[in-house]
């Protein structure tokens, strides 16, 4: 990229209000960096605390996913006795825009899963809050679903924590991925 | 049983077993990078515990100011132990939450719901 896209790169960024912009191979540590620094700006920014906490509420939980879930994914082949490293990609901003928070990320799936997701999470945007908190208990006394690496409550969570409501869509990629998009408003 | 005290971290939280004592705390934040590393000993060891009392006085304080969805599992099933033993003990647990934070309230609340035998008790801190 030369300065010019970067700049343009920029101000469509700014254009779209978002604050912190990350693509790149996400682990644990840059969810600890970037959401210290994201408490930081919403520190000064003199952000309602009942906002923030939620902000920061849906950045871990949508970054977890990405660190989790992301399909594009490298790792270290390393003898048992070592970690193996493992690096999953994927796009994270966090905004703000008319008077709006947003957390919104962005991963490839394998189309195998797409289904399943987009379902369930018609299924969760079309629940009231009364429902919602049945289906979190209900989830979180159960037995954790197969294929989950976290309780499988995530999604939930973030409905419930999106006071704004929360969009998803999913866009062809080729024969064996499509790219997962999620935002969540606050 | 030695008493376990862990400092809070940033990601983690602050962690006052004390056994002898039957006073049981959690403090600070919670979203450890590894749910089952941080949280799988002690559950384990007042799993134990708890197996061992019969007519005590325990009290657990949960005082977390955030905890993610993976550690709400671990919650709701520290929940469960208690509720568990508070069949042959007098178990006592006490939710704390800032004031203005209604989620974390509510979160006590909903928890709260799942003890049949223990007594839940809502402390708001200003």
């Amino acid at each position: 990229m030369s300065a010019k896209e970067m700049l343009a790169f920029r101000e469509e960024l700014s254009r779209q209000g978002i604050l912190f912009c990350y693509s790149g191979y996400i682990t644990e540590e840059v969810l600890s960096s970037i959401g210290n620094t994201l408490k930081h700006k919403l520190e000064i920014d003199k952000t309602d605390k009942r906002v923030s906490r939620g902000v920061f509420s849906l950045f871990v939980e949508q970054v977890q996913n990405l660190i989790r879930y992301s399909a594009e994914v490298e790792s270290s082949h390393q003898s048992s006795d070592q970690r193996s490293i493992e690096l999953r990609y994927g796009l994270l901003t966090v905004g703000q825009k008319e008077e709006r928070y947003f957390v919104a990320c962005a991963n490839m799936v394998p189309n195998r899963d797409v289904a399943h997701l987009r379902a369930n999470l018609a299924k969760i945007k079309e629940m009231d809050s009364v429902g919602l908190k049945a289906l979190y208990k209900e989830i979180l006394k159960g037995e954790t679903p197969e294929g989950s690496k976290g309780a499988g409550v995530g999604f939930v969570d973030i409905a419930r924590r999106a006071t704004n409501g929360f969009e998803f869509d999913f866009v062809d990629v080729d024969s064996e991925f499509s790219y997962f998009f999620l935002k969540a408003y606050i | 049983m030695d008493t376990i005290k862990i400092e809070a971290s940033e990601r983690s939280p602050g962690v006052d077993f004390d056994f002898a004592g039957n006073i049981f705390s959690l403090h600070g934040e919670s979203y450890p990078e590894d749910v089952s590393a941080f949280y799988g000993p002690l559950v384990k060891a007042l799993r134990e515990y708890l197996e061992q009392q019969n007519g005590a006085e325990i009290t657990f304080n949960f005082e977390l100011v955030y905890f993610n969805s993976s550690s709400a599992k671990v919650l709701i099933g520290l929940f469960d132990l208690l509720d568990s033993a508070a069949s042959d003990n007098q178990v006592v647990v006490n939710w704390y939450f800032e004031e203005d934070d209604d989620n974390m309230k509510e979160l006590g609340e909903e928890f709260g719901e799942e003890l049949e035998k223990a007594t839940f008790n809502m402390v708001a801190r200003g």
